[in-house]
């Protein structure tokens, strides 16, 4: 397990040992959505606000 | 005048296409044709060692994973041999036909989407190295010149981001966005299929009809894959003023004749 600070509301997010970089966590707080944005050492962002990806 | 999309995939019969073409635009059928490529894509990029990826977006939309290779590839294969191979054949049968794609002359321009979202092994995560798109705006300037001087537009994916990148987009929703800056009559979405089928994969489930406020109810109710998206674009054409949107079946002869005839289910 993993911890780290929600950089929205400063609650404890806490993942999983084998989270990767890109994944999206949500923090159990505040609810915002959260993305890993590096393993060593651990850090997130507030995930961007994205669309659905209807390519060919 | 008509935006008749045929699908890539396997069994679709392009001499059909085209010798339907051929003698529509002969009796004075204005048309344009848009084509997918979507197997051959697949076949070469395995061909060329970089396998195909499919990501899943959270609602459950699958779709190409486009990176700036697997766009490299999509272009050899939509603007090349796809493109061409449809030129010559409406050629040989007398249609002058201009293969063109969505990036030139900035036919379709869209955003790019520099960040999604997808779905692996149960965990979500943001893809940034993705070269995707809609079409946001289409050159209804440069089709009309050509349909004017004679010619038969044949379009094809990608578009152009704002940038001037190329842009993967869906060749069905950029079939309704054509249709609808046109304000073509009909809009014809053919593909290895009858049409929608309330119980696929059986062909003789065939709904019919579907009228444009059952649209959401058909896509949650008996839409897998693909069609779900031919759904949207079918909604999105009729709602910007397309009187009548038939997905039919590109297999067979005479397949757009067939479709226009009202063979395969008709959305309006």
């Amino acid at each position: 397990m993993n911890t780290t600070e929600c950089p929205e509301c400063g609650g404890e997010v806490i993942m999983a040992a084998n989270v990767i970089v890109g994944e999206i966590i949500e923090c159990s707080d505040c609810g915002v959505e959260l993305e890993i944005t590096s393993l060593s050492p651990l850090s997130i962002e507030l995930a961007p606000e994205v669309e659905e990806d209807w390519g060919e | 005048m008509i935006i008749v999309k045929v699908g890539g995939s396997e069994g679709i019969d392009y001499d059909a296409v085209c010798d339907d073409i051929a003698q529509l635009v002969s009796a004075g059928q204005r048309l344009i044709l848009v084509h997918g490529g979507s197997s051959l894509t697949n076949e070469v990029s395995e061909a060329l060692g970089h396998p195909p990826q499919f990501i899943t977006s959270p609602s459950g939309y699958t779709s190409r994973l486009t990176d700036k290779r697997t766009l490299e590839i999509f272009q050899m294969v939509y603007c090349g041999q796809m493109n061409k191979g449809i030129v010559e054949r409406l050629q040989m049968r007398g249609v002058n036909a201009i293969g063109l794609s969505g990036m030139d002359g900035r036919l379709w321009q869209g955003k790019r989407k520099k960040a999604i979202k997808a779905i692996e092994n149960g965990r979500t995560r943001v893809i940034r190295d993705n070269y995707t798109g809609t079409v946001d705006e289409v050159n209804c300037g440069l089709l009309e010149t050509l349909l004017d001087a004679g010619y038969v537009p044949v379009l094809t994916p990608p578009a152009i981001s704002l940038e001037g990148e190329g842009i993967n987009v869906d060749g069905d929703r950029a079939s309704a966005a054509t249709a609808a800056a046109l304000k073509a009559s009909d809009l014809l979405i053919l593909s290895n299929i009858p049409g929608v089928l309330s119980n696929f994969p059986d062909e003789s489930s065939l709904v019919r009809t579907i009228n444009l406020s059952d649209i959401d109810d058909a896509s949650e109710n008996f839409a897998e894959g693909r069609m779900r998206i031919k759904l949207l674009g079918a909604k999105e054409a009729i709602e910007a003023g397309v009187q009548r949107v038939v997905i039919g079946d590109a297999r067979g002869a005479n397949p757009i004749s067939r479709a226009l005839a009202g063979e395969g289910t008709v959305i309006s």
